[in-house]
């Protein structure tokens, strides 16, 4: 920049230095580096200081350039002082610049297949190799009887998908077919994950446990509910992010008559600072 | 990379300009100033103030101390870049869409609109000397336009034709000693919002409302590279250093509010010259971007939006260092 020697202060500096209530703005220049210090008041009246720090760069130029640099502010600018004004100038904030690469579009394919996996609906994607049914080969019921390839009889196939998780092996499926996520098969239509449970857990007592304090920790419940019985399993709803008790919990309990007990000695019991309402889980509605 | 955001205007920008040497960038908006700032610093160096309307376009000369801009308010007015005074003003009888200096800038040329019956007609001063009797004088050549208006315009680097892009896609090539037509092609099917040359002036692109920037040969007029997006192209340009160019464009802005907005509508997409494909983008403006320009070094460019802004962005060592992969 063009350093005047003299800098004087413009109109809207003056009519603040007239208040006499602000300290005047300075500029001072250390290695290399010009920090402008400015106080004005804030829309609360407030007295607010202001600390740009500019770097000061020297640079070989052309003669040309050199002489532009020289050239007298004009205009709207006419007032303005040697340095990027705050006002018109803004020193902006970081952007990147975003690559692309080509290999992106080559995912479009893909995305066709499975859309056309989806528009499949409801169609019976899914077939047992054993029997022909309409469930996984791993999940069919005749899979420890008859087996041995024997196809069987029409009258004979199940249509309903039994809720048997049996040892899952997975037999790798003829070559030339894609992976499709399981998610996806049986025409997009996602199954909550807590349908899954309940069925797989249908000979244990599912008990629900709500109205939690936040504070419950998974060690309090099991204190809770220990005494009825042997538990399978235990879970306590949890907020992702905070790791508080989301106020419900689901308990396993081994045998139906524990659980019976349970729901009649806990429900409407006072636990911490509040009433407990406890209750049979009951399976989703649309199983 | 951080962008210096040069706020000047009050409105949208339409056209941005660096001189020969890239040390000054001009820049013009519906609002009726023209700016001029210092491209290292973001520094402004002044305005220009005499135009009652929208400046539609700008140029300055290779030397930089004559200023052309071409208003809405049916004048083209020339001016001192030194001091920011008007020399001299010329009053032509609809809006001034596109003005632009020969490369010697011993002459200039500035076409004006169909508009408010009168017929679109291109212009050549002769500006040698850059006084006010540029205002009173009689063009030396005006070539009447029957068809569509002139939406841009260049100048070849011998100052012995100019290449016209019209409303309707057409671009035509005209012999100014005749004052005829040598050469047209019709590449485009939209509106060309904006040619620009490369550095030597052996090729220019276009950029069209028709959704594609080309790339033509100067001489020939001869279609050479064809860069297709998915949304208007404003304005293109060519980098001096590097086989890229830069794209600014996005939605019409009457458009913008109609239409469902996405994030990265507004970004400056960067296509490989030879290959046609883009590789990267810029994010920043609000709006459709208006003018691209790269810093006649090649290390920068600018972007102006209809958000009003300048983007000025220093390349990061990414950029120099990114291989394009075939």
């Amino acid at each position: 920049m063009p350093a005047l020697e003299e800098v004087k202060p413009n109109w809207a500096e003056e009519v603040e230095l007239e208040g006499g209530s602000l300290p005047s703005s300075t500029e001072v220049i250390v290695n290399g580096q010009k920090i402008v210090t400015e106080y004005k008041f804030n829309e609360d009246d407030k007295k607010v200081k202001i600390v740009r720090t500019y770097k000061i760069e020297k640079r070989i130029v052309s003669k040309s350039i050199a002489v532009r640099k020289t050239w007298k502010k004009f205009g709207e600018s006419a007032n303005d002082k040697p340095g990027p004004n705050p006002a018109t100038t803004i020193a902006g904030e970081d952007v990147y610049m975003q690559f692309i690469s080509s290999k992106e579009e080559d995912n479009k394919p893909e995305d066709e297949g499975i859309d056309k996996l989806k528009t499949l609906g409801d169609k019976n994607v899914v077939k047992c190799r054993t029997c022909g049914g309409d469930h996984w080969t791993t999940k069919c019921p005749w899979k420890d009887t008859i087996l041995a390839g024997g196809k069987l009889p029409d009258d004979k196939k199940p249509n309903q998908v039994v809720g048997q998780s049996g040892p899952g092996v997975e037999i790798p499926k003829p070559g030339g077919s894609k992976y499709v996520p399981p998610s996806l098969r049986d025409g997009g239509q996602k199954r909550p994950d807590g349908a899954n449970m309940a069925r797989r857990d249908d000979n244990y007592c599912a008990v629900r446990i709500a109205n939690l304090s936040e504070s419950t920790t998974e060690v309090d419940l099991e204190e809770l509910v220990k005494p009825f019985g042997p538990i399978h399993k235990l879970y306590l709803a949890k907020d992702k992010q905070t790791g508080l008790c989301k106020g419900f919990a689901y308990i396993h309990f081994k045998f139906k008559p524990d659980a019976a007990n349970a729901i009649a000695r806990l429900h409407g019991h006072g636990y911490d600072h509040l009433i407990l309402s406890v209750d049979w889980s009951k399976p989703m509605s649309n199983q | 990379m951080k962008p210096l955001i040069l706020h000047g205007h009050e409105r949208s920008i339409n056209q941005i300009k660096y001189n020969r040497e890239g040390d000054l960038l001009f820049s013009s908006s519906k609002d009726n100033k023209p700016n001029v700032w210092y491209s290292l610093n973001g520094e402004r160096l002044g305005t220009f103030n005499g135009h009652q309307g929208v400046v539609w376009c700008i140029d300055v000369d290779w030397t930089t101390t004559k200023f052309i801009s071409g208003a809405g308010d049916n004048s083209c007015k020339l001016w001192d870049c030194e001091t920011g005074k008007e020399v001299a003003n010329i009053k032509t009888m609809s809006s001034v869409r596109t003005c632009m200096f020969s490369y010697s800038a011993n002459m200039a040329v500035y076409s004006t609109d169909t508009a408010m019956g009168q017929h679109c007609q291109i212009a050549i001063l002769d500006v040698r000397t850059l006084d006010e009797s540029i205002s009173h004088q009689d063009p030396i050549l005006r070539i009447p336009i029957s068809g569509s208006r002139v939406s841009s315009i260049l100048w070849d680097n011998l100052d012995e034709t100019i290449i016209t892009g019209h409303e309707n896609g057409e671009i035509i090539q005209w012999d100014l000693k005749v004052g005829k037509k040598l050469n047209s092609i019709k590449e485009h099917d939209q509106l060309i919002n904006d040619m620009q040359w490369n550095k030597d002036g052996t090729m220019f692109i276009t950029a069209s409302k028709d959704h594609t920037a080309k790339l033509f040969d100067a001489e020939t007029l001869m279609l050479l590279k064809t860069y297709k997006t998915e949304r208007p192209v404003n304005s293109a340009a060519i980098s001096p250093i590097a086989e890229h160019v830069v794209l600014g464009g996005g939605q019409e802005a009457m458009e913008v509010t109609t239409t469902s907005s996405r994030a990265g509508k507004f970004d400056s997409r960067f296509f490989h010259l030879v290959f046609e494909e883009e590789f990267a983008r810029v994010k920043g403006h609000f709006g459709p971007i208006n003018s691209v320009a790269f810093h006649p070094d090649g290390k920068s460019y600018s972007s102006g939006g209809e958000d009003g802004y300048v983007r000025v962005h220093n390349f990061d060592s990414s950029y120099f260092e990114y291989n394009f992969d075939y």
